[in-house]
């Protein structure tokens, strides 16, 4: 075999497989819906706010209630005692109301 | 047409066999590449997954969160305030919500207590989340020992634990009884954490928000949208983790292509000199420079995209836990909904493959014009 | 065959280090013939060389090959006329080092798009033809010195040129390897094909295979060897 054929072969199959995952995701998006659904009223029977991604802070746990006062230590280049302050953004409410 | 695809077949070949003499060299390169492509490419699956699935869930938010502000913080809200509020032309319900946290010396953990208005639960019961679970080892039927906010201890019994389906939400959530909630923190009846409002007609909720400011005006009103907006910014790519991690990959670019643009080493040079000599255009030694280009992206870029994938969607993003997760001992175990898209893998080609492949055709431009007679005088 | 007439090249013209290699130089080279270019090293021998073989353009002057005037072309048809009517032998063999030997010799025909599978059964008939077929798969660097002389020539032939252009190609060889090379040019002439040799070796202008030989000193050919 050539090498020439070799590369194509590896692109080719690289590009069925990206082909491959992109379908894949969307049937398993569409199999997730009653999950989600479920996810949601989750949300609606407990009154919940916000995603659960990290519990260290009270600004990172419930990033859409978090105080105005916040703001500082929750920009995003704040040199904050907690790693995943200084990644969250603050909150667009936030930023609304500091502009 | 046939000869000109024979053609690039034939300068691909030799590309090849021309990067498998420093196999060593460009294997590092690939790897290296592939990194890169793997960090942009896990963070774009993930905030875009973050973004979808948060658009989805918390479409069933409160429309309207009033919380009163006491020096810029958060404070108790008289459920008096409830009456003043349902006064308001257009509002629904309003109800008083009692949650807060609670640091668990035992597991060094904080959970999130809430008391929910759609499950019963006795004074001495409570509803864990499976990240409270996998943590203090609790289950169904054992005892959990919290202490009061002056200092005594009382036994809470575990009635169920959250579905683990939903650890994206309810991970760190302990359900408690309103009795037992004001037991453990001192809350009096005349208190709540903060009120929701339901409202009539959807499209009043921003003038009921304003309304409730303005009839009382130590407090502030969430709104439903403000929400949904608050995770579309967060996990846009302004937001604090693209940044970071943008800011990485375009360093590396920058490394990249610094050394690729330094020129080429005189090694190349020579080879170059000897391409043109027995014949090659400069536009050959260019394809061959453009091939090259391709052939370690394109690698990289495959193999980037498919590691990133299954690290977001089938690995939970183990490598992104260490920086959510912080100094926190909770984590939540999920898996997200794989939402990409054609979009986001064609942003990722653009961002990688091209300015890589641009930038080793462009140092061996000034390389390929020199006359072919150049190399009889080595 | 290849006619220079009134010829000038200088190097870094209008810098303070201007060189002038060729003075006002005429030549003919008639076809089918080996002609041998001889003088000390700097008469000017290399440069009359990459300009009879399309490889640089002379400062003044036209070259005519073949009956069509070239010095004017663009560089792309110049490219085209040189790798088909030339093949170059060079006086470091330049062969590409980590590459086979056979894909060396195929190295000149790539960019012309000939199918692969009778590009390398040109490339191994020519490595027959040297004794060199049980080494197509070998890396360059670890042939002999005899043995990257030949698949050089083979790398020179694969184009089927008319005319073989070689710049000194003994300097490295011992006196066995060098009348190797000279039986190797007197088959192609043997074939029609036009040969051009430049060195200063008398083993090469004194052996019975070269018809003519140009004498140069100073970028002047003193002695044109006229038959």
């Amino acid at each position: 075999m050539r090498k020439s054929d070799g590369f194509w072969l590896f692109i080719g199959s690289g590009m069925l497989l990206l082909a491959a995952i992109l379908i894949q995701a969307h049937f398993v998006a569409r199999a997730d819906l009653p999950l989600l659904r479920q996810k949601a009223a989750v949300v609606k029977n407990l009154g919940l706010t916000d995603l659960c991604l990290s519990t260290e802070a009270r600004y990172t746990r419930h990033l859409s209630q978090s105080d105005w006062h916040a703001a500082f230590q929750s920009h995003p280049l704040a040199l904050d005692h907690f790693p995943s302050g200084s990644v969250f953004a603050p909150p667009g409410t936030l930023k609304k109301s500091h502009d | 047409m046939i000869r000109s695809i024979e053609k690039q077949r034939n300068i691909l070949d030799f590309t090849l066999s021309s990067l498998w003499r420093r196999w060593g060299k460009n294997l590092a390169l690939v790897v290296v590449y592939t990194l890169v492509v793997f960090s942009l490419g896990s963070v774009m699956f993930f905030t875009q997954a973050l973004k979808n699935e948060a658009a989805i869930i918390l479409r069933g938010t409160p429309e309207i969160i009033v919380q009163k502000l006491v020096a810029g913080r958060h404070e108790l809200i008289p459920v008096a305030y409830a009456q003043k509020i349902s006064a308001i032309r257009g509002v629904e319900a309003v109800k008083d919500r009692l949650w807060g946290y609670y640091f668990d010396p035992v597991g060094q953990a904080n959970y999130t207590l809430m008391v929910p208005e759609a499950i019963d639960l006795n004074d001495n019961e409570i509803v864990v989340g499976a990240g409270i679970s996998r943590v203090r080892r609790v289950f169904r039927g054992n005892a959990m020992v919290l202490r009061t906010f002056d200092g005594r201890p009382v036994n809470l019994f575990v009635k169920g634990i959250l579905s683990p389906e939903s650890e994206l939400l309810s991970s760190d959530l302990m359900l408690i009884s309103a009795t037992g909630f004001r037991r453990l923190f001192g809350v009096s009846q005349n208190d709540a954490t903060d009120l929701t409002v339901k409202v009539l007609n959807k499209k009043e909720i921003p003038t009921i928000a304003a309304k409730i400011v303005d009839t009382l005006p130590d407090t502030r009103a969430i709104t439903r949208d403000e929400i949904l907006r608050t995770y579309d910014a967060v996990f846009d790519w302004r937001g604090g983790i693209m940044i970071a991690i943008l800011a990485g990959a375009v360093l590396a670019f920058l490394i990249f292509a610094w050394d690729k643009a330094a020129g080429l080493s005189a090694e190349e040079k020579r080879e170059i000199g000897i391409l043109k000599a027995i014949g090659w255009e400069t536009t050959d030694v260019l394809q061959m420079k453009f091939w090259e280009g391709m052939v370690v992206s394109l690698s990289s870029f495959f193999l980037g995209v498919i590691l990133a994938y299954f690290h977001i969607f089938y690995a939970s993003a183990t490598l992104f836990e260490p920086v959510l997760k912080g100094w926190s001992t909770l984590y939540p175990d999920f898996r997200l909904t794989p939402f990409i898209s054609g979009y986001q893998i064609a942003i990722l080609f653009f961002f990688t493959v091209i300015p890589y492949t641009v930038a080793t055709i462009i140092p061996a431009w000034r390389a390929a014009t020199i006359d072919p007679d150049v190399v009889m005088r080595f | 065959m290849i006619e220079l007439q009134n010829i000038r090249k200088v190097f870094n013209e209008g810098r303070p280090n201007e060189y002038i290699a060729l003075h006002d130089l005429s030549l003919f080279i008639a076809a089918h013939q080996v002609t041998a270019l001889t003088g000390p090293s700097g008469s000017g021998k290399t440069t009359l060389l990459s300009l009879l073989g399309c490889m640089a353009r002379p400062t003044a002057g036209r070259i005519v090959l073949q009956g069509r005037e070239i010095t004017s072309l663009p560089e792309r048809f110049l490219t085209d006329i040189r790798r088909k009517t030339f093949g170059f032998i060079f006086q470091q063999f330049n062969l590409l080092n980590g590459i086979s030997v056979i894909e060396n010799v195929m190295l000149p025909a790539y960019p012309l798009g000939e199918p692969f599978s009778t590009l390398k059964q040109k490339a191994l008939g020519l490595l027959e033809l040297f004794n060199l077929a049980h080494k197509a798969a070998a890396k360059v660097e670890w042939l002999s010195g005899g043995e990257a002389q030949r698949t050089a020539i083979a790398r020179a032939l694969v184009n089927h040129p008319e005319v073989i252009i070689a710049d000194e190609p003994t300097a490295h060889l011992d006196t066995r390897l060098s009348r190797e090379f000279m039986d190797i040019m007197r088959d192609f002439k043997a074939q029609g094909k036009t040969i051009l040799i430049a060195s200063h070796d008398p083993l090469v202008h004194e052996s019975q295979v070269v018809d003519r030989v140009v004498r140069m000193r100073d970028g002047r050919i003193i002695d044109s060897g006229a038959i």
